[in-house]
């Protein structure tokens, strides 16, 4: 008797469970799938599904390397999950049309978007698809720089506040534009024989030490600083806007004219760490995003400080933002229920634990200012670093985004990376001529997908 | 007794064709098809049907992420692939050339390094013999990443060497591009192809150690030279390993991804030169994740290598010399 009322209890609970619907959320396209951060998304997990009966979230971890094609075989097999996530601009571009548009259930929840700045919010409104997602961890970008060779060179330190001036070593007071960023970069530029840049003797063929650089990016990364933009216009035709024409220029005579921004034969050699420009300690100034101090400036030991983006070629300062989100899946059969859970993520106490292993900032406003005080204090106790920096390069974020979709975006990524391995590559690249090639191999590969 | 019981019997049944099998004969089979079944298994499921969906995806428009939405398309893919997608002309030129200049230095090397490895002068083999295949064990993709740092134009160490010793300008943004340079970029992959070259080394050196002995003892005596005996018994002795090397290196060639893909990011830099096929095929499948057409690339190298396959074994009774008689 007694076995079997434990029977019909143990029924009973399965049939509770069995009424449950399962969520299951992916991870793997950006940030959440190293090891140390797995426990945390876990508790999250554990932590939800305790809350409440009527949803059980099922979290799918998978390595970074692999879950573009997991998630792809997923939905090619009929089984994709229902949330992804944290996933980047850039992520998304690789899967479009897969996330379904949540305006309908920000409508019907009426979920309030109050706390998150509406140009971001537009970020991930994308023309076809709808509202895909809602801002959860932002990466401003600007300046970090090398103290220590600042130093050495007695150079002046680079404005921390947008709108202020730069003091150069003389004493003068200017902009602090891509013109003073160039002076200060080619005096912070030293060759194996110890002249810098701005001196006649410096080799170009023997430097050791470079003014600027921009880590890990692509090229409309590297030319978001010029002036935000896109390779493509509203009618769908290829464009190169005007300040990046002039932007790529500007690039190609400070690789191989001036010397002061490492080219390709610098930047992949050991001593720039093989591209890891601001680890090596062999480079002043480098553009760098949030997610660049959590994931690897732990062990640099240089000092180091943050300084504002200067004013770019359209007469402001532009930041590149990187963001991340999550996204429900066209293909969810529960996309409510999908929608409950991403409620619970956006919650701000989930929010701030959850964008802290995933190495940004909340997007929510009213938790930037301490967040990124408390990320100064639990990663760089010992540093004293102007974290402010941070908040403010958000005012200055790229939009249209540099990471903006692109008609064919996998074959456009390609024929813009091909082009800037050519100007990393080749001193005599005739930029003018190689950019309306560009630009028609771009309209060819629209025309083609249209 | 028995033996010539059952060959008796097997000449009988020849002449009669089929006969039926005894009791132990089909236990026998039984248990023969137990042990190969499971391979079958595998071989339908993991292969062979995987191949017959890709030749049905062929004729599909089928992107990976919306295969709600596929559709019958005919032989659009495949008229795309032979007549509309100018990448693919350009990827097999690339694979072909490349084939032409990296087989016959890979294949007389593997070959020029065995035959040193088996000489009887030389001492310590056994070291060289672990040290010509050890790179062979090291993953492939830590090889190349290896390589990128050795061919560095500025830090690495070969064009630190070229200028210690010639004093030419040959390091620095303006010194030996190995991996940028379109005109020496197929050395510098046949150079990192050295890399792997420990296999084909291996077995070139079993089939050396294999031709008897008396064949040279007897040239020997008959006057032959080294270069004689090598080119009348060595290189026909062991053609058939030069024969199944040969296979082998076309297939991987056909293959060639990971070099050019790590080094030169799959874009084909510098001017298209390392635009592979299996390139154009991972971008179009796996990138741009369009299965269908993914698909129909596939088939095409497929086919490629089937061709150049048969016209290798239809001519090889011209060429490989089997002992026995038998391929």
């Amino acid at each position: 008797m007694r076995r079997f009322a434990i029977l019909l209890l143990a029924l009973a609970f399965a049939g509770a469970a069995a009424a449950q619907t399962q969520i299951r959320w992916y991870v793997g396209l950006g940030a959440g799938s190293d090891v140390g951060v797995i426990p945390v998304q876990e508790e999250f997990v554990a932590n939800f599904n305790a809350s409440q009966d009527d949803i059980e979230l099922i979290l799918e971890i998978v390595d970074n390397d692999q879950a573009y094609d997991v998630l792809a075989t997923q939905i090619a097999a009929g089984n994709p999950p229902d949330i992804v996530g944290p996933v980047g601009i850039r992520g998304r571009n690789a899967f479009p049309g897969i996330f379904a548009d949540l305006t309908p259930y920000i409508e019907a929840t009426d979920y309030d978007l109050s706390d998150f700045d509406p140009a971001l919010v537009d970020v991930y409104n994308v023309e076809g698809e709808g509202q895909i997602g809602i801002p959860f961890a932002v990466f401003p970008s600007y300046i970090t720089y090398n103290k220590t060779l600042f130093d050495e060179a007695g150079l002046p330190y680079p404005p921390h506040a947008y709108g202020e001036p730069y003091t150069t070593w003389e004493g003068e007071t200017v902009d602090w534009d891509l013109a003073a960023m160039r002076d200060v970069g080619m005096l912070l530029t030293v060759d194996a024989n110890g002249f810098d840049a701005a001196m006649p003797e410096f080799d170009n063929n023997n430097v050791v030490q470079w003014g600027f650089g921009e880590q890990w990016t692509d090229l409309r990364g590297r030319l978001a600083k010029f002036g935000a933009g896109t390779f493509v216009d509203e009618n769908g035709d290829a464009i190169i806007p005007a300040h990046w024409a002039q932007g790529v220029q500007w690039l190609h005579d400070a690789m191989w004219v001036d010397g002061w921004i490492p080219n390709a034969p610098y930047s992949g050699s050991d001593f720039l760490a093989a591209g890891d420009l601001l680890a090596s300690g062999n480079v002043g100034m480098v553009h760098t995003h949030l997610w660049y101090q959590g994931c690897c400036m732990a062990g640099f030991e240089d000092e180091w400080d943050l300084a504002a983006m200067p004013t770019g070629l359209t007469g402001v300062p532009v930041a590149k933002l990187h963001g991340d989100t999550f996204g429900i899946t066209s293909a969810s059969p529960n996309k409510e229920a999908a929608f409950e859970v991403l409620v619970a993520m956006f919650e701000p106490e989930n929010m701030v634990t959850l964008s802290e292993i995933y190495g940004g900032m909340p997007a929510r406003e009213s938790l930037a200012g301490s967040y990124i005080a408390s990320f100064g204090e639990n990663n760089f106790p010992d540093r004293d670093v102007d974290w402010s920096v941070v908040t403010a390069s958000l005012g200055y974020a790229d939009s249209p985004s540099h990471e903006g979709p692109l008609p064919a975006f996998r074959d456009a990524e390609q024929l813009y990376i091909a082009f800037d391995q050519r100007l990393n590559n080749e001193a005599d690249l005739d930029v003018g001529s190689e950019l309306a090639l560009l630009q028609a191999e771009l309209q060819l590969l629209f025309d083609s997908v249209r | 007794m028995e033996m010539l019981d059952a060959v008796q019997g097997a000449r009988k049944t020849k002449a009669r064709g089929w006969r039926r099998l005894t009791r132990a004969e089909r236990r026998e089979a039984r248990w023969g098809y137990a042990f190969i079944g499971l391979w079958i298994v595998g071989f339908l499921t993991f292969y062979f049907l995987p191949m017959a969906a890709s030749l049905v995806f062929s004729f599909f428009d089928f992107e990976l992420t919306r295969p709600d939405e596929a559709t019958f398309i005919g032989l659009d893919n495949w008229r795309k692939l032979l007549f509309e997608d100018p990448r693919v002309w350009q990827a097999l030129r690339v694979t072909f050339t490349f084939a032409l200049i990296s087989l016959p230095i890979g294949m007389i090397s593997a070959l020029f390094l065995a035959v040193l490895l088996n000489s009887e002068h030389l001492i310590g083999k056994s070291l060289f013999r672990t040290l010509f295949y050890a790179p062979t064990m090291v993953p492939i993709i830590a090889g190349v990443l290896i390589w990128s740092g050795v061919l560095n134009p500025t830090t690495g160490w070969i064009n630190q060497i070229i200028e210690a010793v010639t004093g030419l300008d040959a390091a620095g943004p303006n010194g030996i591009r190995w991996l940028n340079d379109p005109r020496i970029i197929y050395l510098s992959y046949v150079m990192i192809g050295f890399w792997a070259i420990g296999n084909a080394i291996l077995y070139n050196l079993a089939s050396l150690q294999g031709v008897p002995s008396e064949l040279y003892e007897a040239a020997k005596i008959d006057g032959a030279s080294w270069l004689r005996r090598l080119w009348s018994i060595t290189l026909p002795m062991i053609s058939p390993i030069i024969f199944y090397n040969l296979i082998l290196s076309i297939f991987g060639l056909m293959q060639y991804f990971e070099v050019p893909y790590v080094l030169n990011t799959g874009t084909g830099e510098p001017d298209g030169t390392t635009y592979f096929y299996i390139v154009h095929f991972y971008r179009q499948t796996f990138q741009n994740l369009d299965m269908g057409y993914g698909s129909a690339i596939a088939w095409l190298l497929y086919i490629i290598a089937i061709t150049i396959t048969a016209t290798l074994f239809a001519t090889a009774n011209r060429w490989v010399y089997y002992a026995g008689g038998n391929r």
